[in-house]
């Protein structure tokens, strides 16, 4: 609780963190790739997953403290950062070079407002996904899955706002990721420069693994009306 | 070589003028015409000022003092800028050739709560001050050091410690930072001194005191967008950051106090 | 004034015995504050640099009470920082041969037999220490492969012993000296007060017992009591307005302290250093010095025509004068600052410089670049290539680099004896502000190690032995000494601000800045110095009548801050310019035109002026008295010096 109480300590536990929901997202994303191999394969990952109840319920415990404790500290910080400058410039320009507008569009301007619309995300997926909350009973029937997941997909709102969510991830973890490794002290000529564009190359792979879903479903969907 | 005949300058500058701290301050706009492109944009406030007094009113405050880049004491923000828009260069070093005729040039105290404004373009840094009496230093008395070289330190350990030793304290790191953080600062002393057995009996108090000093001081933390970087003068890098993490979490872990 | 008086007054209090064991003997003799007795005594230190961040650490740490105060918004900011080149010490690590003696005996030939022996000496000999304090303070000074220190060659000396951190020596000794003042400050007995501004020194029954300062925040007059004060407040460069020296760099405290009864040594005695980067515009506030390592490969040239305006590239080999290597054949390039600089202005009088001033002279790396290749030379100045290009727009490695001389520091100062005591008993005076070791020329990288040495090494003794010495009763501010300082000063600001006149303060400093130079630089004459007299004293008149201060005085008002500055500065010249006419000889950095041999070098006279000049302020309107200490040399033989 210590490490809580100091700046550093606070983007110490944001890093860890943060890792760990990158962690996460890595696994998440290998599992929703079986979608593509098929109705079998997935029910199957499924099936098997929700069997292990006991880790299921630790995973999901352990997942929901992470981003509680990684969203509150996000809150202080921000309320922190802001309260330091007081009085805000008339005007401000990057002085990084080789990126245009580098203040601008760079991710980590603007992470906490990225991941206050991943959070915002968060809460749709789980919506649609765990708690069916918009959905009434239309999975009921089949008990598969993939069923379940084709239904979600195929939907044009669930296009629009998993493409946004997917690629506002992708854009607050291709930023997160390195920063993580800063946070917790990991900064070495040879490796830093590896971790960025890695880094980068994840925020990408989030950004369109996540979105490629319900893109592939809705192509599907025009093939078949067509 | 001939160099081509370079025109005097007309610039509109927009200059933050404050009385005094508990006074509020505004923009005011200013005219000048004839600068040379061989000016320092100190000299070019200075001649802002001689205009200033003739026409009966006040000179802009500003600090300065070595004008030759290496005490730390100039430093505005010029068009969003801290020290304006060249790298690795203070305020006093900046010339008037990186500007154009015509240009508005929009001219601001550095901006933290930490650095209250005294007046105008003036701000009180004494904060780094307080951080460093926390803990940057080593605690030995006159008179208790043994012979220079008892004390063996590998040259790439020296110049890693003068990489961050060569922090001049200007601030441009905070006025830059979205946070307003310190951090690049008080990560310079913790790595120069961190990268030198002279400093290691002292390695965990120091760390965890000077972040404390820093965190109190009201600096912000930091959220690693580098800009302190980009704006350092003395080009002090955000590794020293890294390993300011890295101490303190090391200190923080397996310090008894 | 009778001698016997004279020689009262300048008792330099040298211990007797051999030269290598004087400083033992006198640290011996000293008196001793009890431990418990030295949180009874208050001590005030006036500036933050080299001296006095070190001196007042170092007081602090032996339990003495120190108010330290400065200027700058932070103490880490003096002057000191700029010191690019080293410092000096005779650790003889390179095993070259060098020893305390041989450091000693440049120093006093490199100040050209004007500075106290006794006082020179001590300093070598406490240099090792300061190199050894430094280390223990996380001072990064340049390693070896192995982790040993490494030393180089500077000014011309012909052995290594210039410990270094990169181009930023002074720098890093500042901020080791600072972090330790910063150590105190937390540790409760240092308490600091930046932003202030010394106004003048409290004299209670003929002892400095504290000073009267402008809070320059928010304008109020204070006054501190003490049981003494240090003065390490720098030198007066400035008042040539033009100098290497930091814009806020005064005489003021110095100045204040001299007609309190502080004598003034050798105000004349200035450095002007060779490669700094010429006036450009009438708009420049500040020079820009490169490190005189330039010369080692670069050469000094002008056109042999007069008329000849070409680019140089244009100008071919036999076109070229390269003046140092035609007059001084043995030296060339290298010869020592003072005649490097003295042989630019000759050729830029008689009509050669270059540029758009025709005040500079050309530093050419062609054929050191041809030679030695670019990466080789790259690697040696790249700093200072980086920097000339980035004031001046030129590219040294396409075109020469145009130089000139500039003011630089100032080896004159207060009069102290062995002990750093001013003749106002209690008032010590440390560092650049002094006259003592550098007579009438500065080797390079010995103003660290002088600075260090007051602070770190000689005034700790020597101020305990004055405050143990008994006699000093109990005075706080509330003594009527300290009322009437007060008020006078705040009369003197009351009375810039109630002027109201045409010229701003930076126009009148600058004119000062050219009577000084035209007059008082790198040449003087008995008549242009008298004319300077003359010129100075309207000027100050003028000032009084026509100097125009906005603002009020209970804010931060740096037109004020100036004015005040300058006010001194213009009292301050006229004593320069009298120092500089009494002394009829040439030496180091002092050149008289009516001094010098056939070939234009500079004639010193030993047998009438191998003294220190020391003035006495007799009151405004008197002229100030002149008191000599005779220097006498024992260890050293003086010789002439030559670079033919």
């Amino acid at each position: 609780m210590t490490a809580l109480s100091s700046s550093i300590g606070r983007k110490f536990v944001m890093g860890l963190t943060g890792l760990f929901l990158c962690f996460f997202l890595v696994i998440h994303l290998a599992g929703n790739l079986l979608l593509y191999v098929g109705p079998e394969a997935y029910d199957h990952y499924a099936h098997t997953l929700h069997e292990q109840k006991g880790f299921l319920l630790f995973a999901e415990v352990f997942l929901f403290t992470a981003f509680i404790i990684h969203i509150l500290l996000a809150v202080r910080l921000s309320r922190d950062n802001f309260a330091a400058r007081k009085v805000s410039y008339a005007k401000t320009s990057s002085k990084k070079g080789g990126r245009l507008a580098a203040s601008v569009i760079a991710p980590e301007v603007w992470m906490f407002w990225s991941g206050a619309i991943v959070l915002g995300f968060l809460i749709c997926h789980l919506g649609d996904f765990k708690f069916e909350w918009w959905w009434g009973n239309e999975f009921a029937s089949s008990g598969s899955e993939y069923h379940k997941a084709s239904i979600i997909l195929r939907d044009p709102r669930v296009l629009v706002v998993y493409c946004i969510g997917s690629v506002i991830l992708g854009v607050h973890v291709s930023h997160g990721l390195a920063s993580a490794f800063q946070s917790l002290g990991v900064n070495h000529p040879k490796y830093t420069p590896v971790i960025h564009w890695c880094s980068i190359a994840f925020g990408w792979i989030v950004a369109i693994g996540f979105a490629s879903f319900p893109i592939a479903w809705a192509l599907t969907e025009s093939a078949a009306t067509h | 070589m001939i160099s081509p005949v370079k025109k005097n300058l007309s610039l509109n500058l927009r200059v933050w003028r404050q009385p005094s701290a508990d006074i509020p301050g505004e923009f005011r706009n200013y005219q000048l015409s004839d600068i040379s492109p061989d000016m320092s944009f100190l000299e070019m406030l200075d001649i802002l000022n001689e205009q200033l007094v003739e026409s009966g009113e006040e000179p802009v405050a500003f600090d300065h003092d070595c004008r030759e880049g290496i005490c730390g004491t100039c430093g505005v923000v010029i068009n969003g800028q801290a020290h304006g828009p060249d790298n690795e260069t203070t305020t006093c070093q900046l010339h008037m050739r990186r500007f154009a005729d015509g240009d508005t040039i929009v001219i601001e105290p550095w901006r933290a709560r930490a650095f209250p404004v005294l007046r105008d373009l003036v701000v009180d840094r004494s904060a780094f001050d307080r951080i460093v009496q926390s803990g940057g230093y080593v605690s030995v008395r006159t008179g208790q050091a043994p012979d220079g070289n008892a004390i063996l330190v590998p040259s790439q350990d020296q110049e890693e410690a003068m990489d961050a030793a060569a922090c001049i304290g200007c601030g441009a790191c905070v006025a830059a930072c979205k946070n307003a953080s310190a951090m690049l600062f008080t990560s310079a002393k913790v790595s120069h001194f961190a990268n030198l057995p002279q400093g290691h009996p002292e390695r965990k108090k120091r760390v965890l005191a000077m972040i404390s000093q820093h965190d109190e001081e009201g600096f912000g933390a930091c959220t690693n967008t580098y800009e302190c970087e980009a704006a350092c003068p003395a080009a002090i890098s955000v590794t020293h950051i890294a390993r300011l993490n890295r101490e303190y979490m090391k200190a923080m872990l397996t310090s008894k106090e | 004034m009778s001698t016997a008086t004279e020689r009262h007054t300048l008792d330099a209090r040298i211990p007797d015995g051999p030269i290598d064991q004087k400083w033992t003997r006198c640290r011996d003799e000293m008196k001793l504050v009890a431990p418990n007795n030295k949180r009874k005594f208050d001590i005030i230190v006036v500036g933050t640099g080299l001296a006095g961040a070190s001196a007042a650490a170092s007081l602090a740490e032996l339990g003495y009470n120190v108010k330290a105060f400065c200027y700058q918004d932070s103490a880490r900011r003096a002057h000191s920082i700029a010191a690019q080149g080293g410092i000096n010490a005779a650790k003889n690590y390179p095993n070259d041969g060098d020893s305390v003696h041989r450091l000693f005996y440049d120093t006093v030939k490199g100040g050209d037999f004007r500075a106290r022996e006794a006082n020179v000496y001590r300093l070598a000999e406490v240099a090792n220490n300061i190199i050894d304090q430094c280390v223990a303070q996380g001072v990064p000074f340049a390693r070896e492969y192995g982790g040993t220190l490494a030393n180089r060659t500077f000014g011309g000396a012909q052995v290594s012993r210039t410990f270094y951190c990169r181009g930023q020596t002074g720098q890093q000794l500042l901020l080791g000296a600072y972090s330790a003042l910063m150590r105190q400050v937390s540790a409760g007995k240092v308490q600091m007060f930046s932003r202030h501004e010394m106004l003048d020194l409290v004299v209670v029954d003929g002892k400095a017992r504290g000073i009267v300062c402008r809070n320059m925040v928010n304008g109020e007059i204070e006054t501190h009591a003490a049981h003494a004060v240090l003065l390490c407040t720098g030198g007066y460069g400035n008042v040539f307005y033009l100098s290497t020296n930091a814009k806020g760099c005064n005489v003021t405290a110095a100045w204040r302290c001299h007609k309190r009864g502080a004598y003034f040594a050798n105000p004349a005695f200035t450095q002007i250093h060779p490669t700094c980067i010429p006036v450009k515009g009438d708009y420049q506030s500040k020079l820009t010095l490169m490190s005189e390592s330039l010369r080692n490969d670069g050469r000094v040239w002008v056109p042999k025509d007069v008329n000849d305006k070409r680019p140089p590239s244009d100008i071919q080999e036999d076109a070229r004068d390269y003046y140092l290597e035609r007059r001084y054949p043995a030296f060339g390039n290298m010869v020592p600052r003072d005649v490097a600089s003295r042989a630019a202005k000759e050729r830029c009088d008689a009509g050669f410089g270059v540029g758009e001033t025709q005040l500079a002279v050309y530093l050419d790396f062609k054929r050191a670049i041809e030679e030695q290749g670019r990466d080789v030379i790259e690697a040696k100045y790249g700093n200072l290539f980086h920097m000339y290009k980035k004031i001046t727009d030129e590219d040294p490695y396409q075109v020469p680099m145009r130089i000139y001389p500039a003011v630089h520091y100032t080896m004159g100062g207060l009069w102290v004896d062995y002990h750093l005591e001013s003749t106002v008993p209690g008032l010590f005076v440390l560092g650049e502000a002094n006259f003592s070791d550098h007579g009438a020329n500065r080797l390079g990288a010995s103003a660290l190690m002088q600075g260090l040495a007051d602070g770190y090494f000689v005034a700790p003794y020597t101020v305990g032995h004055h405050l143990a010495n008994g006699g000093l009763k109990e005075v706080t501010t509330a003594h009527p000494k300290f009322k009437e300082t007060a008020v006078e000063a705040r009369n003197r600001i009351e009375r810039m601000l109630s002027v109201n006149g045409k010229r701003s303060v930076d126009d009148i400093h600058r004119q000062l800045g050219n009577i000084m130079w035209e007059h008082c630089g790198m040449s003087r004459s008995a008549q242009g110095l008298s004319t300077a007299i003359e010129q100075i004293r309207d000027l100050r008149a003028e000032f009084w009548q026509n100097v125009r201060v906005l603002g009020n005085g209970d804010s931060l008002n740096q037109a004020l801050e100036h004015a005040g500055r300058l006010a001194d500065f213009l009292e301050f010249g006229e004593l320069f310019a009298r120092d500089a006419l009494q002394r009829e000889e040439s030496c180091g950095g002092h050149f008289r035109e009516e001094h010098q041999t056939e070939d234009n070098e500079a004639r010193r006279d030993d047998e009438n002026f191998a003294f220190v000049g020391a003035w006495e302020h007799k009151g405004d309107d008197q002229q100030a008295v002149l008191h000599k200490e005779q220097l006498t040399f024992e260890e050293v033989k003086l010789t002439t010096r030559s670079y033919k």
